[in-house]
């Protein structure tokens, strides 16, 4: 018979981020469209209705037993808060949504560019009704942002970003001094309802991964600022911070590994960056995450997920402040359930960390 | 008339201005090489084109990023504004291709299909970019309307790839001789062969040595 959890998911959370020991490996699944789907919901209503989409991400948790919180958030974050227009996935092969008019669409556009109301802007009131809904389940409250750069190629788009990196830099670093004061004024509202103490922030940081730009630029724009606006957040009192660190990133790990996350963070991988490698840079500081790749999940065989979760698992399992295990980014909502079960059943079958008797 | 010497120092500036993404000695040397007798189309193949496959190489070896190929893709673009109403109806061997171009339905990953874009301009094709989140139904139309020798379809998600085989189909039912190329990073060899593509492209730099490679298996138009 196959072993029983000895704790309940908030419990296994807490005391991983507490630094005592837990039965199992947790299990994320980073599953927000495949969530909706799963309970029957339009994929949008996972960003656009907080009733909906709590509800869809707290049955997929009981139902598959992982351990990540709901949360309501997009990785075009910015474009809607800074005055674009999003788009809302709709077709049948969609997965998430999009900018469909940038805030920003010339250089004279980014000097008449204004810090957004924190209260009012985007998807910030979505967030914030979805939040309260955590909070009356008494549950960790999870607000989630973008990176600074991230941010900043979705009030501009990625293409115009890139071409001023080089041409107009000091737009750039405007741009992204918005996002960071932006994300901090955020947080500071959430922190002033809820108090520090209850926020587990989350933050997803794709586009400067080196599938686009070079450790070098990393180094220039992205670091700094995403640098400050976590030390900033650690200073108000937040404990743990999660950043998923997307994509192809291998040269920019030094430069993450001085980004204060909270003791400890999470860090969380595509498939693109070997968990050893993460142990290496972050073991000491922070849980790592990741990295089965979403593509296997949702196209591969059932025994080839289940043996790269065990592979995984064999890398990071022991890594000194833990390790979660979860998909490399986000899992597309018509993933097969039972090649998400199979995550499941890697924990469940080597995730253990205490020895019982029938071990021995 | 240039001389030859001087003809080759011209290509070869044009090459370097695109490596360097230097806009202003792209369009200074293209007007040189309109003015000195160079011919407009070896000024494009041999200098500005030649340039950017150069620039495709270097991107696929990371020693080029995004932001980089874009700029020299806007040098690029600077010679061939100049250049290219001078380039003579009997100069290209054959007629200019043309590929119809976009990233499907429910995706907005866009930063690839604009790096293969550019390679296919800078090759001379016409190209008719669809953008992102293109309806599906769209490939086949806009194909059918430019009679374009190729589609080529681009996704970045497993979720919005899965849309392809779909595409492939409406396209094929409209237009039986049309090629159809796919990409994107979670697609394979295997994959579009799957789906019932004509080809496949790993990277930009491979995408238009693979576009005319599949038109002369298909003995199409090309
Ligand atoms: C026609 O013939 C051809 C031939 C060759 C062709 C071709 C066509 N098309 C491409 N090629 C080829 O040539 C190009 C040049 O050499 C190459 O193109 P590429 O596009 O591969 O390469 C580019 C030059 C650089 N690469 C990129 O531009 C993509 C980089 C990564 C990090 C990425 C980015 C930057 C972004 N993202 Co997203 N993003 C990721 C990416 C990670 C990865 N491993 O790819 C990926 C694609 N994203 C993912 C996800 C999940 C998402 N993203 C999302 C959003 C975004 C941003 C907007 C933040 C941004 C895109 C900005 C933009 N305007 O494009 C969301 C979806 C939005 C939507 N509706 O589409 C969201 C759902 C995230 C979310 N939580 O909301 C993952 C998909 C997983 C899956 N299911 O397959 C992902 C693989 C990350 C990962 N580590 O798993 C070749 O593939």
């Amino acid at each position: 018979m196959a072993r029983q959890d000895r704790m309940t998911s908030p419990e296994r959370m807490a005391d991983l981020l507490g630094g005592r020991p837990i039965d199992r490996v947790p299990l994320f699944l980073f599953a927000k469209g495949f969530s909706a789907v799963n309970v029957g919901y339009p994929v949008a209503s996972v960003v656009n209705d907080p009733e909906k989409s709590f509800r869809a991400q707290v049955w997929t948790q009981e139902m598959y037993g992982h351990d990540e919180e709901p949360r309501l958030s997009y990785a075009i974050y910015g474009g809607w808060e800074f005055g674009g227009e999003v788009k809302f996935p709709t077709g049948e092969f969609a997965q998430a949504p999009s900018i469909s008019r940038y805030p920003v669409q010339s250089e004279a556009d980014v000097e008449k560019l204004k810090l957004p109301d924190v209260k009012t802007a985007g998807i910030l009131p979505l967030m914030m009704e979805f939040c309260r809904l955590q909070e009356k389940a008494g549950r960790p409250i999870v607000p989630s942002f973008e990176s600074p750069f991230t941010t900043a190629g979705n009030i501009c788009g990625v293409s115009t970003l890139c071409r001023w990196m080089l041409k107009r830099p000091e737009l750039v670093h405007r741009l992204l001094r918005l996002a960071t004061d932006h994300v901090l004024e955020m947080m500071r509202y959430w922190v002033e309802t809820f108090g520090a103490e209850r926020l587990r922030p989350n933050e997803g940081a794709p586009t400067e991964s080196n599938n686009m730009i070079s450790a070098k630029h990393f180094a220039e724009f992205a670091f700094p600022y995403v640098k400050e606006l976590h030390g900033k957040l650690l200073a108000m009192g937040v404990k743990h911070i999660a950043s998923h660190i997307c994509g192809e990133q291998n040269a920019n790990l030094p430069y993450w590994a001085q980004v204060p996350m909270g003791d400890p963070g999470i860090v969380s991988f595509g498939h693109e960056v070997d968990l050893a490698t993460a142990v290496k840079y972050f073991g000491d500081t922070c849980v790592i995450a990741g990295n089965i790749q979403p593509a296997v999940i949702q196209t591969g065989t059932p025994e080839q997920v289940y043996q790269l979760c065990g592979q995984a698992l064999a890398k990071a399992k022991y890594a000194p402040r833990g390790f979660i295990l979860m998909p490399g980014c986000e899992l597309s909502p018509l993933t097969p359930p039972h090649n998400v079960y199979m995550m499941k059943k890697a924990v469940t079958d080597f995730g253990w960390y205490e020895a019982v008797p029938s071990d021995v | 008339m240039a001389s030859a010497e001087r003809t080759q120092e011209i290509l070869k500036g044009l090459r370097e201005a695109v490596v360097a993404y230097d806009e202003e000695a792209a369009a200074r040397l293209s007007k040189a090489a309109l003015a000195e007798g160079v011919s407009a189309y070896d000024a494009v193949r041999q200098g500005l084109a030649a340039g950017m496959e150069k620039v495709g190489e270097m991107f696929a070896k990371h020693e080029y990023f995004v932001p980089e190929v874009l700029l020299c893709s806007d040098a690029l673009y600077a010679g061939l504004d100049i250049l290219r109403p001078h380039i003579r109806a009997g100069d290209a061997s054959e007629v200019r291709k043309q590929i119809v171009l976009g990233t499907v339905e429910g995706d907005v990953h866009d930063i690839g299909k604009n790096l293969v874009k550019i390679m296919f301009e800078a090759a001379g094709w016409l190209v008719h970019d669809l953008g992102t989140d293109v309806k599906l139904e769209k490939f086949a139309e806009e194909q059918a309307r430019t009679n374009a020798d190729i589609v080529g379809l681009s996704a970045l998600m497993t979720s919005t790839m899965l849309a392809m085989p779909r595409v492939i189909q409406m396209i094929k039912a409209r237009s039986p001789g049309a090629a159809v190329m796919v990409g994107g990073a979670p697609l394979s060899p295997e994959i579009a062969r799957q789906y019932g593509a004509d080809g496949y492209a790993r990277n930009a730099g491979e995408a238009v040595r693979e576009a005319v490679n599949m038109l002369s298996r298909l003995g199409t138009k090309g």
